[in-house]
């Protein structure tokens, strides 16, 4: 026989003011849960974002990264040439060779960090169909140009649309800002590979050299024969692979720390709830006498003081849901621990992570609940009643 | 009093014991999470009178080795030497693999670094043989290495393996931090290279702190129309330089900081709040035998101020036990952090938050003992 849920619910309502003050300690743990998960999905989003199956991405045998690659743009023409690789309508084939450099600038707040600065050759576009303009205009070869990526710019005062800027031993003027649907690209800042070569003095090198394919299958295909050639000295993956790499290695230990924290803030939470179920127990020692009298048995009044622990901890993940809210969105930076770059991303608080967190309460509100429940269900009838 | 408040406490054994549980638990985070902050802000290492000199485009673009002998010009100079970060991986990418790993010039390096202290005759062989590596104390503990073995790293940065012989040992007392690195010499690099004459970084000693700045100034001027312009700074700033880059960690850090303070405050409150229900009738009684207001709100203050510093302590006792347990393994395991020690200002973060949450969550049921009217309290007997 089960007791009905409306004696747990008017309960709750009874005894508001001890509810509602465990309910707002669970929902900081859930705040905190919430926010690091949300920090690291917008991480992987913004990696995620940033590669394309299929496009393979080459670079020098050894090298963690771009930034740590390098080699003369004659083995990117070589590449570029390699059967697979595919061509546009033009007859040219969708490889760029990119020399990637980092320039320390300095965000909106006074801090400073190294930026990521791109030079690409005019098949990047094709071979990156996300990135597209959405203020000014391309750079022009040859003119000291560059456009920035959107977050980039709205983050770096030196950086707004039409600010000239000194890069290595060039004037540089931003004539555009682009979008790469929230993916890395949106850190960083694109002109012509020779203008950014001659600038640092990089001229005729590279340190990338990315290559579009048909399809996924042609990829990895390329991708074992460029890896076959051991005379080459130049290493290919696809180019999803390579920033799923530097997504673990920037975000794994938020999730981590976050996850550790949140777990332990839940434990001290738990002990709360368990002093707020045994304060009920105790004051509804006759109720319960009278409940077990009437016929309810042991595991009617265990059941009924769990579901209620479990709504408390329901109540207090929806509270924490309501808090998280303004998290979604919020715009931050940090450091590519792969590349040693600025990458930007935004908070994203996914319905999964939501999710997850009202779980973590209700998790929080019946492990609490779990020893009072028990003590309850437990106790002798006539002891109960005499109290 | 003190002696009824401590009865109270014991009174509810439990709730104490869970109150306190989760008090102590949120203490132990926080001093957690300020022990990390610490430890990433952690510029202990760095000396006064010591400036870096490095290009002014980023860390990954070198200088020519011809810097070396202008910047040794510069007045207020006393010595200089040169730090190339090679990286490299040793047997697989693991971070327990990772440390740092430098070039640099053991004719010059202790003239700047006067910290690290090895044996004259190690430094002697060091010096003698191209292809040897000096490692710290901290380092050679934790893979087990003697002198005389070789290890092999493989090039990343630099695309050319390195094969080194170890030739000594150093130590920097009070630093240990400092002896998880490895420096080899700069010349077996540049030969396997074919001699590009880079350098990353230039070190330099300046006579005296006051001198400083006046060195700083001198030594971008000196380079200021040359085809690589260079960024001095003192190696303090230059450490911090890093957590710059991470952004906004000191603020998240602050976020989760707060969030887990008011989290104990909620949960203190709610326990206060529900003694003092509890106790109504017993406050009605001691006025009755006159005791005043204040002894009232003295009494139930103290009971949270009780269970705020006692949460408080055993927080950071076990925050202090943990870390010293396990701090070698830590900073075997996550080089990035250092060796992580409790700083003395977050005991003292600890303790003064446990006060403040005791008295802020005993405010309310406080006040409203010491108004309770006599007959009202009596009455709620039933």
């Amino acid at each position: 026989m089960r007791i009905p849920l409306k004696y747990n619910v008017r309960n709750l309502i009874e005894r508001r003011g001890t509810m509602l003050l465990t309910i707002a300690s669970i929902a900081f743990v859930v705040l905190v849960y919430i926010g690091v998960l949300s920090l690291s999905a917008g991480l992987d989003r913004a990696f995620g974002e940033s590669g394309d199956p299929r496009n393979v991405i080459v670079l020098r045998d050894g090298a963690h990264s771009e930034t740590e690659s390098g080699f003369p743009m004659e083995r990117h023409r070589e590449m570029a040439a390699l059967p697979g690789v595919e061509h546009d309508a033009q007859g040219n084939p969708l490889a760029s060779g990119e020399v990637l450099i980092l320039q320390i600038l300095t965000r909106e707040n006074g801090s400073e960090t190294n930026v990521a600065l791109r030079g690409v050759e005019e098949a990047a576009f094709g071979v990156r169909p996300k990135v597209r303009i959405v203020e000014g205009r391309r750079f022009e070869p040859g003119k000291g140009e560059v456009i920035v990526g959107d977050l980039l710019a709205k983050r770096f005062p030196e950086l707004q649309m039409g600010r000239e800027i000194l890069f290595g031993r060039i004037h540089f003027r931003v004539v555009g800002l682009f979008d790469a649907g929230g993916g890395s690209f949106s850190s960083e800042v694109w002109g012509a590979v020779q203008d950014l070569g001659n600038a640092f003095q990089r001229q005729n090198y590279c340190s990338s050299s990315l290559l579009r394919t048909a399809s996924e299958q042609d990829a990895k295909a390329l991708v074992a024969r460029i890896e076959g050639d051991q005379r080459l000295n130049l290493q290919a993956q696809v180019e999803p692979e390579y920033y799923k790499s530097q997504a673990q290695a920037t975000g794994t230990q938020f999730v981590v720390l976050g996850t550790m924290l949140a777990i332990m803030m839940a434990f001290g939470a738990c002990f709360a709830a368990a002093n707020t179920m045994y304060a009920q127990v105790a004051a509804r020692s006759a109720e319960i006498g009278t409940l077990r009298a009437l016929g309810y048995p042991r595991r009617s009044v265990l059941g009924a003081f769990l579901l209620e622990a479990a709504f408390l901890g329901a109540l207090a993940g929806l509270l924490g849901v309501l808090l998280s809210l303004p998290l979604n969105g919020i715009t931050t930076g940090t450091t590519n621990f792969v590349t040693f770059s600025e990458i930007t991303f935004g908070l994203r608080t996914s319905p999964q992570i939501l999710l997850q967190g009202v779980l973590l309460a209700i998790a929080t509100g019946i492990l609490g609940g779990l020893v009072p429940a028990w003590s309850a269900a437990r106790r002798p009838i006539a002891t109960l009643l005499r109290e | 009093m003190t002696k009824l408040t401590l009865r109270n406490l014991l009174r509810n054994k439990r709730r104490t014991f869970l109150t306190v549980g989760s008090v102590s638990i949120a203490i132990f985070l926080l001093c957690l999470l300020l022990t990390m902050l610490a430890s990433m802000q952690n510029t202990e290492a760095s000396v006064e009178n010591r400036v870096v000199v490095r290009s002014k485009i980023s860390l990954t673009f070198d200088l020519p080795e011809s810097y070396w002998e202008r910047v040794k010009t510069l007045p207020h100079v006393v010595a200089v030497t040169a730090l190339n970060w090679y990286q490299g991986v040793y047997i697989d990418d693991r971070p327990e693999h990772f440390f740092p790993r430098f070039t640099s010039d053991p004719e010059t390096i202790f003239d700047v670094f006067p910290e690290y202290q090895i044996s004259d005759a190690e430094k002697t062989t060091w010096r003698a043989e191209r292809d040897s590596f000096i490692a710290g104390q901290a380092l050679v503990d934790k893979f087990g290495w003697k002198i005389g073995d070789r290890i092999q790293v493989k090039g990343d940065i630099y695309p050319v393996n390195i094969n080194i012989v170890l030739r000594g040992i150093f130590h920097v007392p009070g630093n240990p931090s400092q002896e998880r690195q490895i420096y080899f010499h700069r010349r077996y690099l540049e030969e396997a290279m074919d001699n590009p004459g880079i350098v990353g970084t230039y070190w330099l000693l300046v006579d005296s702190p006051a001198n400083v700045p006046a060195v700083i100034t001198a030594a971008e001027a000196m380079f200021a129309n040359s085809e690589m312009q260079v960024r001095a700074e003192t190696e303090q700033a230059f450490q911090l330089s890093f957590l710059e880059m991470l952004g906004n960690v000191r603020l998240l850090f602050g976020a989760i900081g707060t969030a887990v303070i008011i989290s104990i405050f909620f949960i203190t409150a709610n326990t206060m709040a529900m003694i003092a229900r509890e106790r109504t009738t017993e406050v009605a009684v001691l006025k009755t035998l006159g005791f005043r207001a204040h002894h009232v709100i003295g009494m139930v203050l103290g009971e949270s101020v009780a269970v705020g510093l006692a949460g408080a302590a055993l927080g950071s006792l076990l925050a202090f036990g943990l870390l010293r347990m396990t701090a070698t393994k830590m900073a075997d395991s996550y080089p990035f952090f250092g060796t992580l020690k409790l700083p003395p200002g977050a005991v003292a973060l600890a303790i003064s938050t446990g006060i403040v949450v005791g008295l802020l969550s005993g405010a309310l049921p406080a006040m409203t003992a010491a108004r309770l009217r006599i007959a009202e309290g009596i009455r709620r007997v039933a």
